[in-house]
């Protein structure tokens, strides 16, 4: 598909932002929290891989290059700010519902919120993790630092995120 | 060990990618260290809410804004100057140079399914499987396991929003949003279970619409003698 967009099909340009648009949007969002600079960022990232897929080394995944491009405009897009203020927008949540469980969507609000909080390099990897659901090892090429490296980076972010949770007696 | 390293033994047995030995060694520091269980739980906590944080629809508008900003001529044709093409050409001739070579000398080799492990290793191995019949939350749920990690993957289609709880033994992860109309047609789902221990436990889905439970199914890996 990659390969047949490359070409200028653009069927399969098609077939990829189908197939790729919901990770890339939510990493976004997840970084950025607002959902109109993730939809921007998202539309940014793919209009960039198709304009450099000649540049596309297929001997790596495809996912993996897409996703490193989503997080550094979305990198590039937080760096743009001056200073970055929390949005106090809602987010088209897709399932929300009056009988959801208070404590859990509590607990969703306080991460989502805590995640907001630390260094952008720490909210990166969790969401290289957690949202993309990443291998240490993709993690370690997307990142271009050692795996041993990623880790230590990803358990910080974690620890910070219990500690801001804990404050908020929300674990 | 240091306190730092236990530390770290807690996150990687959280990512499933603890081995044996190390396993034995936090498991015996966890029973000295209540300080230690504390943490433990705590991140497990924080983990399982980061893996349950909901799936995000993208703006139904995107595909077509980012289509629509697609000129025909914006996809590079990639041509033999790109390395990568270049790469792939050398690449391509010392292949089949080798297979001729390779064919006109074989000799008595390793048969082609010796060397699948090599290449089923690369994929997530399906350790069981579940089909949701008709009703609310119809279609299927797969165990896998994959280095070390363990998920669950539902291609489900719901009429009303669903969500799953996953629980086995004193493991739960609950996902909101697992299914639903919005979601018909989508990809299959993948669940990555954050603390997950393979045990001779099942795994229970119970699925939920507006918080009642309208199915439920069960994966049972296979016995291991």
């Amino acid at each position: 598909m990659v390969l047949r967009c490359r070409e200028g099909d653009r069927a399969a340009c098609e077939q990829l932002v189908v197939r790729y648009q919901k990770p890339v949007f939510n990493a976004a969002l997840r970084l950025l929290r607002n959902p109109e600079d993730a939809k921007d960022v998202a539309q940014t990232t793919f209009l960039k891989a198709f304009g450099h897929l000649a540049d596309y080394d297929p001997t790596f995944k495809f996912y993996s290059w897409i996703y490193r491009i989503a997080v550094n405009e979305a990198l590039t897009f937080l760096g743009s700010r001056k200073s970055f203020e929390k949005i106090s927008g809602e987010e088209p949540d897709g399932t929300p519902g009056p009988e959801r469980q208070v404590e859990g969507e509590q607990l969703r609000q306080a991460i989502e919120d805590a995640l907001m909080e630390i260094k952008v390099e720490m909210r990166s990897v969790i969401v290289l993790r957690h949202v993309l659901h990443l291998s240490y090892k993709d993690m370690s090429d997307m990142l271009k630092l050692p795996e041993k490296t990623v880790k230590s980076r990803l358990y910080e972010a974690r620890q910070l995120l219990r500690d801001r949770l804990l404050q908020r007696e929300a674990i | 060990m240091t306190q730092r390293e236990y530390i770290a033994l807690i996150h990687a047995e959280i990512d499933g990618e603890l081995d044996a030995a190390n396993r034995a060694e936090l498991a015996r520091h966890l029973l000295a260290d209540p300080d230690a269980r504390a943490l433990r739980e705590d991140l497990r906590r924080v983990c399982n809410a980061l893996d349950g944080l909901p799936e995000v629809e993208p703006p139904a508008q995107l595909r077509q804004s980012i289509l629509a900003a697609l000129p025909q001529s914006s996809v590079k044709r990639p041509g033999l100057a790109s390395p990568y093409w270049r790469l792939a050409a050398v690449i391509a001739t010392v292949m089949l140079a080798g297979a001729i070579v390779f064919e006109t000398l074989k000799g008595a080799g390793p048969a082609a399914g010796n060397l699948s492990g090599t290449i089923a290793a690369q994929t997530p191995a399906i350790v069981a499987t579940v089909r949701l019949g008709d009703g609310p939350v119809a279609g299927r749920a797969s165990l896998l396991h994959e280095r070390a990690q363990w998920a669950v993957e539902f291609d489900l289609a719901s009429s009303a929003p669903a969500d799953v709880l996953i629980v086995s033994g004193a493991y739960s992860l609950r996902v909101n949003g697992i299914a639903g109309p919005d979601k018909a047609g989508g990809p299959p789902r993948r669940v990555t279970l954050s603390g997950f221990q393979a045990s001779e436990q099942p795994v229970e889905l119970r699925f939920l619409v507006a918080e009642k439970q309208v199915a439920s199914a069960t994966l049972r890996q296979p016995a291991t003698r």
